[in-house]
């Protein structure tokens, strides 16, 4: 494994040096991969859509941003298999887009959140969680306004059968359907979830939990 | 009786969701020359009477429905 | 004379500000030159009633590089790593509209600070609301906590620290004072605003123009009617999303070197942010109003001058670097405009369509605007003397603190921000002091908001000395050493005696503080007029007060955090006050005389001693009790065993004693040596124990009791 993290970059994306820091602190090099343009995804071993409030929320949170040209790319990406992790807005993004079941709507409190939660890890089946047990409990700050999941019965009911559900909150701070805090796509390389474990990296910012995610680029 | 209420952004106010959408569209080829983004709230009374239907929309648009500082709003029958 | 004075009216200016102006011009100002005089000349972009007050600041060291006449200050902190900061008010706004008026707060800040290069990293706000049952109250600061959140957030910068007040002075006129900080890192040149290089070309980016804040203070004054509202000045939007596209462009290409000159459009907007850019660079400026890119083609050219729409910025460039500049705007989704250039002359030419419609000296309305000694008298310190409380049952009172409206936690306000964007936070706004960790050195910047009001009403001078001491020893109970300070100076009537005398005393009794700490003010900002059917505001001088640290790591807890360690008080006592506690049952505040004349070495020795503590928290409102329950964590609080000579009474363990600071220590040999050595003050209250069911309990109704409220 040499080739570049490749970081997707919308406008108003603002965790995408977040994201570069906890990369980079892995020894690997990133790419910022700009909205407006393809790219050639061979050059890449995994795709990062960080948070943030791509066309700030506007219309429907991720709706604008799913059908910006990159996401292509990132398309082509998810059907060959690479890894790719979206966190918080890059959750809602993959949702909007199709690339994850669901859709994350308003939190039930209807206020903006940001808090420190504790979150159960319940699948190890993707790279981001190969380095936690299965039911580990972890500390993670979430960050965000519309990060309720939901989905119709069919679909909720599918997803948890298919081991897809694979981070959810001990205490739900949001509203969200069977606590859930992260998805995947069936075949497992796609993974959104709310919570921010770059924000959970080194002891000094509280809490070094979320930096295992990271660990498999290492 | 059902009413529907629609509030737009007031046309000297900035719609920072409408520009936004706006651009959007137009970088994905679409031609357009305005784009307006608000909210619909359905309403059901026991109203009747049209008139006095409005008169009670109305007084719920001037309670919490719509800030009139920066949004305006229409009534109409459903 | 009838027109001038309908005149004198509309421009707010007077009879003797009008023959001035005749002087100067040596002829009467016609046309958009009476919208020129207006803004520039209005006690907001001049200062007129401050100025001369502002200068006696201790504002330099060697650290500065920038303190006055630019957007923000800025300082050096070594290593090729710089910060500017700065504090704003937007008070009147917050109050018509309080979610745009709050996030506008916030937009205008931040576009001072990335204009001179900087990246944002930490934002703040300091806040008064008047009393919760007041009219309108629960829904003001619910209005301006959501348009913080709402700006914040999306533009990425986190909110880190904060302050909130209540009190019935502020019913009428609530105080909204927004904070930024950003940083330049080794390599990053500072921006300017000096406008530069005959022949340049002078670029207008960001939003288009509208309606927005024409006249934008007679609009408090009236009240909105259906027929009259689209011919009304407008409520300024912001748009969080098109700033956060705008930090990236705007410091995109001041990293490119391309830009001379760059200026935010803030208070009476493409008006002041020209000519101040010309009377800096001492060039003029021709400036084609036809070609500012509006959203609502009926503005007038006097509109375009005066509007306030957010979100734009005025750049100066050569014109071989104009497509460049106009390349990085678009990439980001927005526009770049030529709207002028440079001349060699120093004159503002302002065309329409090929008209010229004044052509004026920009100093004529910068340098040559009125300054006012207004009338104030030698401050004379407030009667002092014994305290009065009387506290009958602890338990009960130390429960009445914990849930009254300035005692209880406001987790619900700051659960509301984004305090962790960025990825650089280590201490959030559950804490008493916020820290960001600088990316490239990896040291630790500390950030404290000063001011406490209650401290304003019971003697101006102690106030203002307080709110540059008060978050220096927080910043130094961390570990942090203060290094600059910025303030927000709330007032109401300057043409009231009293209210000049308390303003002129704040800011002496600043600087004399400032000085003492070696901790200059490099930025600021007044607000004056805060007064509603002449009832004034407390007097309110806001401050932040910047630290650093050298290492992100250690930094003392501020909560108990191991079993059976010492819990110790050091103490400096020069005054002491009944102060909050006070407030909170009869709104008198007494305290014994004193002056805070030593509290800069203490300081310096709570610093130093930091670093064997475990957890710290300087007491603060409501004395002792109050800061040891709220040091106390889910599983461990404080058990005082010890016999401490000022603590005899209950009166006693609620009395705020300034200055006083809480530690929790393992190694007590070599912190006792240390202090000993020092010659300050300690005792020894006991030790930390698991918690009881009681506190727990108390902890709760503490973490919960606002969003109850509110």
């Amino acid at each position: 494994m040499s080739k570049k993290i490749g970081i997707v970059r919308f406008l108003g994306t603002n965790c995408d040096r977040d994201i570069e820091q906890a990369v980079t602190e892995m020894g690997r090099k990133v790419d910022y991969l700009w909205f407006r343009d393809t790219f050639n995804i061979s050059e890449y071993d995994a795709l990062v859509l960080p948070g943030g409030f791509s066309y700030g929320d506007y219309l429907r949170t991720g709706a604008l941003s799913a059908r910006a040209p990159v996401m292509a790319s990132v398309r082509e990406a998810a059907e060959k298999g690479m890894p790719i992790l979206g966190i918080c807005n890059g959750f809602q993004i993959l949702c909007e887009s199709g690339l994850l079941p669901g859709v994350l709507v308003r939190n039930q409190g209807l206020k903006f959140k940001d808090e420190w939660v504790q979150i159960s890890i319940q699948t190890s089946a993707t790279p981001w969680t190969s380095q936690y047990k299965v039911q580990e409990k972890i500390k993670v700050p979430i960050a965000h306004g519309e990060g309720c999941f939901y989905a119709d019965r069919e679909t909720v009911m599918r997803i948890r059968e298919q081991d897809q559900v694979w981070c959810t909150y001990d205490v739900n701070p949001n509203g969200s359907i069977y606590d859930i805090a992260g998805i995947l796509n069936e075949k497992k390389n796609v993974a959104g979830l709310m919570p921010h474990p770059e924000r959970a990296f080194y002891n000094w910012m509280g809490s070094s939990d979320g930096r295992r995610f990271f660990q498999w680029l290492s | 009786m059902k009413l529907g209420i629609k509030i737009l952004p007031r046309p000297e106010v900035l719609d920072s969701q409408g520009r936004t959408v706006l651009n959007s569209l137009k970088e994905s080829g679409f031609k357009l020359n305005e784009c307006k983004v608000g909210k619909y709230v359905v309403i059901e009374t026991e109203h009747s009477n049209l008139e006095a239907a409005k008169k009670e929309i109305q007084r719920m648009a001037d309670y919490v429905l719509y800030n009139p500082l920066i949004e305006t709003y229409e009534v109409e029958q459903l | 004379m009838a027109q001038l004075i309908e005149k004198f009216k509309k421009y707010r200016l007077n009879q003797k500000e009008y023959e001035k102006i005749c002087e100067l011009l040596g002829r009467e100002p016609h046309g958009v030159e009476w919208g020129l005089f207006s803004a520039l000349w209005s006690e907001h972009c001049s200062y007129k009633s401050s100025k001369i007050h502002l200068k006696k600041f201790y504002n330099k060291n060697s650290r500065v590089i920038v303190s006055e006449g630019e957007n923000s200050g800025v300082i050096d902190l070594g290593q090729g790593e710089r910060i500017s900061f700065k504090m704003e008010s937007h008070n009147h706004p917050s109050f018509i509209e309080p979610y745009q008026g709050a996030a506008t707060g916030v937009g205008g800040i931040l576009r001072d600070i990335f204009t001179m290069g900087a990246r944002p990293i930490m934002l703040s706000n300091y806040l008064c609301f008047g009393d919760l049952d007041a009219p309108r109250m629960k829904s003001l600061v619910q209005g301006v906590v959501a348009g913080i959140s709402g700006y914040g957030n999306c533009v990425g910068v986190p909110n880190v620290t904060g302050f909130t007040d209540f009190h019935s002075s502020y019913n009428k006129n609530i105080l909204v004072n927004a904070f930024a900080l950003g940083v330049l890192y080794p390599g990053e040149e500072l921006a300017l605003s000096k406008a530069q290089g005959t022949g340049n070309d002078v670029v207008y980016v960001g939003a288009k123009t509208g309606r927005d804040g024409i006249h934008g203070a007679s609009m408090a004054s009236e009240s909105f009617d259906d027929k009259s509202a689209s011919q009304k000045p407008t409520v300024q939007i912001g748009d969080p999303f098109f700033e956060k596209c705008l930090i990236e462009s705007c410091l995109e290409v001041i990293r490119s070197g391309k830009v001379v000159a760059i200026q935010d459009m803030g208070a009476a907007g493409l008006i002041s942010s020209s000519f101040e850019m010309a009377s800096k660079g001492a060039v003029g400026l021709e400036l084609h109003l036809d070609q500012v890119p509006l959203r609502d083609g009926s503005l007038t050219p006097e509109d375009i001058l005066l509007s306030e729409s957010q979100e734009r910025m005025l750049l100066v460039c050569e014109p071989k670097n104009f497509e460049y500049i106009q390349g990085v705007f678009n990439k980001w989704g927005l526009e770049a405009t030529r709207i002028g250039k440079v001349l060699d002359q120093k004159n503002m030419r302002l065309m329409w369509h090929g008209e010229l419609l004044s052509d004026i000296d920009p100093d004529l309305l910068v340098e040559n605007a009125p300054r006012y000694d207004r009338p104030y008298k030698k401050y004379s310190p407030q009667n002092r003397n014994q305290i009065q409380l009387e506290i009958f049952d602890v338990k009960e009172t130390l429960e009445d603190i914990m849930t009254c409206d300035f005692g209880s936690s406001k987790k619900w306000i700051y659960d509301q921000y984004d305090q962790r964007v960025g990825s650089q936070t280590a201490r959030d706004c559950s804490q008493s002091i916020g820290v960001v960790r600088l990316e490239k050195s990896k040291r630790a910047l500390g950030l404290a908001l000063g001011c406490r009001p209650y401290l304003m009403r019971l003697d101006a001078r102690i106030g203002a000395l307080d709110a540059i001491y008060h978050p220096s020893l927080q910043l130094a109970s961390k570990g942090f050493k203060a290094l600059a300070v910025t303030d927000c100076l709330n007032f109401g009537n300057p043409e009231n005696e009293k209210i000049m005398t308390e303003f002129v005393t704040s800011v002496e009794s600043i600087s004399e503080a400032c000085e003492k700490l070696d901790a200059p003010v490099i930025s600021g900002n007044v607000s004056f007029y805060n007064e509603t059917l002449s009832q004034n505001i407390t007097s309110t001088p806001a401050t932040g007060v910047v630290g650093l640290r050298e290492s992100i790591e250690n930094i003392p807890l501020e909560n108990f955090c191991k079993e059976r360690s010492s819990v110790y008080i050091v103490y400096q006592h020069e005054i002491e006050t009944g102060g909050a506690l006070e407030q909170l049952y009869k709104n008198k505040i007494s305290a014994t005389a004193g002056d805070l004349t030593h509290t800069d070495q203490f300081i310096e020795t709570i610093r130093e001693v930091s670093r064997f503590a475990l957890s710290t928290r300087v007491v603060g409102k409501f004395g002792l009790l109050y800061a040891a329950t709220l040091m106390s964590s889910d599983t461990l609080e404080l058990h005082m065993t010890e016999k401490v000579d000022f603590l005899n009474t209950n009166q006693d363990l609620f009395t705020e004693r300034l200055y006083e600071v809480l530690f929790e220590v393992e190694r007590s040999q070599g912190f006792e040596n240390e202090l000993q050595k020092r010659n300050i003050k300690f005792q020894k209250l006991g030790s930390v124990q698991k918690i009881s069911h009681g506190t727990k309990l108390l902890k709760q109704k503490y973490l919960n009791s606002f969003e109850e409220k509110v």
